[in-house]
């Protein structure tokens, strides 16, 4: 009852903001439609629409749909998008009217260079929205890339204020977010482990997304649930045209993409699938070395995914869109001496989503997802069996409405309910003869609840503003944690090339990874939020100016921002996280600080394009002496493992000739906190026999690493099928093959006489030296 | 929970599967580098297990910067009082030497076999000339008996032919216990072949069965030790084998040291045994 209570009373509240627009309403005419492409015919969101000669315009939403109401009269349109040629049309807007846009590709073949208009950097320097990095597959797919293999997490690295979690990986550390505070959505459904393979590889397949959004600070009101990031993934939508088939043969993986229509002009979908041969390779070293005496086989890994979405229109106004989501990761060990080991997990995702058009300044979309991630681990000796297993599974609705009240508000509103069940650890130990039966199951269930309302107000032509409320509500057993998400962000151009801009959120996060590895395991669960265990919450403000330089070729922004954090989550040394029933006890909490300048300089038109992105940034966090502990480093301050103070990145495309396409990414950040033991002492043990080394760890991370920087080269080779398009796209990874280190560890240097210990010596682990890559891409 | 350990070891080797990727370009990618620790002050460390019927014997030494030369550093000025459960103290003298049973290093030694029953508290105060400082207090647990101790061969020949073993022993319902199990080969004087430490979380009153996988060969001789051990040991062991595993390992989060001792680093605990032995036929 209290959960609804709460909801009743800010209910009220909430709906009291949107007056100040309702009361301004005027009669215009509406111009209304989607932006699509015009190759596949999937929706663009964020391509623009701009209309010159009343210096406004608007940008399509998630959903490739935009609305814009304009006085009457004859106008010319401009629309633009990253990789799409711009378009322009003249329109004599006399009525309400519904108009599309489809825009051609700048180049018809694979991979070529991005060319765009103007617009889309206009856009950016117009909109209030910031702290946002848009990425589509076409940039993502002309970068060079680790095996060859495209990633669009690790493509997002690059960009400033964004941190990996360490060599190769494709963790996001966002603004001095932890890697658990990044909400994942596939086509508005949660994916709660983005990685395969320890998060070596993402879980979306750049075959099948359109596009991806990564929200660093400033979050529109529709976005809750974590801390630091939104990370929005569309998929497309498939070919409404024709049937095709594409896909590419890699050095670790292979990828297969089937779409094409349903129904022409009703509804299209489209199938992709991947899959590694790691396995392929180590079962044949396997089978060659069967008979070599102390010979331990290499396990089995591989990992494979699928995704999938369809769209059928239902009518004029009505249109459904049907997303899934299947990946597993495999990892098997059957040993000689009869142990055997079996690891699986993975991600399950469904999403349905009905769009309807009210009219053309109100539109509707409802969505009813459902996500599931699990692991399970089991392995048997003879007649003894063992199994560990783990998931979090959601059923969510949501609804958001968008109503164009006039050309000055775009209102938003919406409300999201999520059924979770935690999963957090079931073990089951058995033997056959029933002599061992152990059996352990964790579950909570919780519920979460959110309703936002925002304006996006053009309040002159100077001087913009987005605000909105957000409402979050959680509740597990008899806990019930409430928030109120203020939420704001404004532009104000100081000349038609400069605008200055501010925002602020405040965030709530419900739920909260339990791992103590300080990267993303697939052993790592999740946890509601309970009595002992507070829900995280933070705020960010953030200021930046930009400039259109050179014609408007070049955008330069400046943003610094400064956010702090309650009740982040670490855990007590040793602490029991694994089926453990009193997991709340293990818990501690603590505050945190992050804060930093991000300049970032970037080029969409040309041959040449690219960006240059510096970041100097700090974070910190806090533990305070807790529940029996010392807290971390004795209530000190420290530095968490993702902490950088230098980040350097540049990103250059280039377009050498119709069929060659040139690009390089270098990457410099500072070295890496880490802890190192500072001491050690001898211990014997119960028994004689060797002495051991045991460390002494000091302080948490008061150990930098030396620097990490890295030069990757690519280029991608068109070729001239009699059918269709193929392409070959060459990657070199670590160009100068640099040592970067990985982690350090001390070692024991031994003498090979006497095998006695006559020395100590610290090591540096590198994970990749220079790894070229060719990758062999079609479609026909 | 065998299992369970086999799972953790997996965890902790989640590198090498990485390892695997790197290798195919068939580079060194180690090197070693030069790094500046910062300088922690010296701390004594103690090592003491009594076990009723032996001489009481205890190994002093201290931490040192890791990077220092590997002799251990042995302070000589360091007295040791052992407090009786009757209250009555022990002084322990400052004699280094090694036991011949099972080759152990030590410092101090007493003078006469320990007298020790479940239940029993000893107290032990360290200190040095420099002002250091060591206390600590344990108690005897119970004895917790094997209930049985076998194996089973697979149905191979040869050098393949090769058993498990399986212990099983009553837990006691009415406490929280820890337990240390270990099997050495053979005899007592070297490491064990087996040995992890295990709590009743969820097996609280019920009969355990700990065993192993195929791996010991017709004629073996196997010693088979429960350790029934008290709360501290048992975090000290697990915290030493945390930190261990954590220098080398960047999944594993650094752990700090759980000593049973006040005022340094180390343990001190009456070890409470049940041992069989047994020879494979």
């Amino acid at each position: 009852m209290r959960f609804l209570f709460f909801f009743v009373r800010y209910t009220l509240f909430f709906c009291f903001i949107l007056l100040p627009g309702l009361v301004s309403a005027q009669a215009r005419y509406t111009l209304s439609g989607f932006i699509r492409s015009g190759a596949d015919r999937g929706v663009l969101p964020g391509a623009s629409l701009a209309v010159p000669a009343l210096g406004t315009g608007v940008t399509a939403d998630s959903t490739g749909q935009y609305s814009l109401s304009l006085p009457a009269g004859r106008y010319q349109l401009v629309v633009s998008f990253i990789g799409y040629q711009t378009q322009t049309r003249e329109l004599n807007l006399n009525r309400n009217q519904r108009l599309s846009f489809s825009l051609p590709e700048s180049n018809n073949e694979l991979g070529e260079v991005t060319v765009v208009g103007t617009g889309t950097l206009e856009q950016k320097l117009q909109t209030p929205q910031m702290s946002v990095e848009r990425l589509t597959t076409k940039e993502a797919k002309l970068l060079p890339a680790l095996f060859g293999e495209v990633d669009l997490l690790k493509t997002l690295q690059l960009k400033p204020g964004v941190q990996n979690g360490g060599e190769g990986t494709s963790g996001l550390f966002v603004r001095g977010g932890s890697a658990d505070q990044n909400l994942f959505l596939l086509d508005e459904a949660v994916v709660y482990n983005p990685s395969h393979l320890f998060g070596l590889f993402s879980v979306f397949n750049p075959d099948a997304v359109q596009s991806v959004d990564l929200y660093k600070g400033g979050f529109p009101a529709q976005f809750g649930g974590r801390l630091s990031s939104v990370v929005d993934v569309k998929l497309r939508e498939g070919d409404p045209q024709k049937y095709t088939v594409s896909g590419g043969l890699g050095l670790i993986s292979s990828r297969l993409t089937l779409e094409g229509p349903i129904v022409k002009e009703k509804g299209s979908f489209i199938i992709s699938g991947r899959r590694t041969y790691f396995d392929v390779f180590t079962r044949q070293i396997n089978k060659l070395n069967k008979d070599a005496e102390d010979y331990n086989p290499i396990p089995d890994y591989y990992f494979y995914d699928f995704n999938a979405k369809a769209n059928y229109k239902l009518g004029s106004k009505d249109q459904l869109f049907l997303t899934g989501y299947y990946g597993r990761d495999i990892f098997g060990f059957n040993s000689t001496n009869g142990f055997n080991f079996d690891f699986t997990w993975g991600n399950t995702v469904g999403a349905l989503r009905w769009n309807h058009v009210f009219s053309p300044r109100l539109f509707l979309n409802t969505t009813v997802s459902t996500t599931r991630y699990q692991y399970g681990i089991t392995n048997k000796l003879d007649q003894f069996s063992f199994g560990l297993s783990s998931d979090i599974r959601d059923y969510a609705l949501r609804s958001d409405l968008e109503y164009a009240l006039n050309d000055r508000h775009t209102l938003k509103a919406g409300a999201t309910a999520t059924a979770h069940r935690f999963g957090v650890g079931r073990l089951q130990a058995g033997s056959a003869d029933g002599t061992l039966n152990i059996g352990s199951d964790v579950t909570y269930h919780g519920q979460e609840a959110s309703l936002y309302a925002s304006d996006n107000f053009r309040a002159s032509d100077k001087l913009q503003l987005e605000y909105g409320l957000r409402l979050t509500g959680f509740r597990s057993g008899s806990d019930v944690f409430g928030g109120i998400e203020p939420r704001a962000s404004a532009r104000y151009s100081l000349t038609p090339a400069t605008s200055l801009k501010a925002s602020y959120a405040q965030m709530y996060q419900y739920v909260h990874l339990v791992t103590n590895s300080g990267a993303s395991l697939p052993t790592d669960v999740w946890y509601p939020s309970r009595q002992n265990v507070k829900p995280q919450r933070s705020q960010q403000v953030a200021t930046g100016v930009s400039f259109l330089l050179g014609d408007g070729k070049y955008l330069l922004t400046n943003e610094v921002y400064y956010k702090w954090a309650r009740n982040q989550v670490d855990f007590r040394d040793g602490a029991q996280l694994f089926a453990n029933s009193d997991l709340d006890a293990e818990f501690l909490f603590g505050k945190g600080w992050a804060y930093g300048d991000e300049i970032y300089l970037e080029k969409k038109q040309g041959r040449t394009t690219g960006w240059v992105g510096y970041t100097l940034a700090w974070t910190r966090r806090n533990f305070q002496p807790q529940r029996g502990t010392t807290g971390i480093n004795n209530g000190r301050d420290f530095f968490p493992t993702y902490d950088r103070r230098n980040n350097l990145t540049v990103v250059v495309l280039h377009q050498l000739t119709p069929r060659i396409n040139l690009t390089g990414s270098f990457v410099y950040t500072s070295g890496a906190p880490t802890t190192l033991p500072s001491g050690r002492f001898a211990f014997q043990d119960l028994f004689g026999g060797d002495v051991a080394a045991v460390p002494i760890y000091p302080d948490r991370n008061t150990y930098r690493m030396a620097p990490y920087h890295r030069l990757d080269l690519g280029l991608v080779y068109k070729l001239k099928p009699r059918r269709g398009e193929s392409d070959l796209t060459f990657s070199v990874y670590n160009a100068y093959n640099r040592r970067n280190p990985y982690f350090v560890y001390f070692d024991q240097v031994k003498d090979k006489q006497t095998n006695l210990v006559t020395s100590y010596r610290a090591r540096q682990v590198s994970l990749f030296p220079v790894i070229p890559s060719v990758t062999y891409n079609f479609k026909f | 929970m065998l299992l369970v350990v086999s799972f953790k070891r997996f965890i902790y080797q989640a590198p090498l599967l990485l390892a695997v990727l790197a290798g195919a370009a068939g580079c060194n990618l180690q090197k070693d580098i030069d790094v500046e620790l910062p300088v922690v002050p010296s701390q004594l460390v103690t090592e003491c297990y009594l076990v009723p019927g032996e001489v009481p014997r205890l190994t002093v030494t201290e931490s040192v910067p890791y990077l220092s030369s590997p002799q251990p550093s042995v302070p000589t000025d360091v007295t040791v009082v052992l407090t009786l459960p009757n209250g009555q103290q022990e002084r322990l003298s400052f004699k280094p030497g090694q036991d011949k049973t099972n080759q152990k290093l030590y410092t101090h030694i007493g003078k006469t076999p320990l007298v020790a029953r479940p239940g029993d508290t000893f107290s032990l105060d360290v200190r040095d000339t420099q002002g250091r400082h060591v206390t600590a207090t344990a108690t005897m647990p119970t004895r917790v008996p094997l209930d049985t101790v076998e194996w089973k061969f697979n149905d191979k020949a040869g050098e393949q032919r090769k058993a498990y073993l399986l212990a099983k022993f009553q837990d006691p319902a009415a406490t929280a216990d820890f337990y240390r199990f270990q099997i050495h080969k053979d005899s007592i004087s070297k490491d064990s072949d087996r040995d992890f430490s295990l709590d009743d979380r969820l097996t609280n009153g019920q009969l355990i069965t700990l065993g192993t996988s195929y791996r010991y060969s017709p004629a073996d001789t196997l010693l088979v030790t429960l350790y029934h051990i008290d709360q501290s040991y048992y975090h000290f062991l697990e915290s030493v084998q945390d930190a261990r595993n954590a220098n080398g390992n960047p999944f594993a989060q650094p752990a700090a040291i759980r000593s049973t001792v006040q005022g340094g680093v180390g343990v001190f605990t009456i070890l409470s045994a049940d041992r069989r032995t047994v020879i494979l036929k």
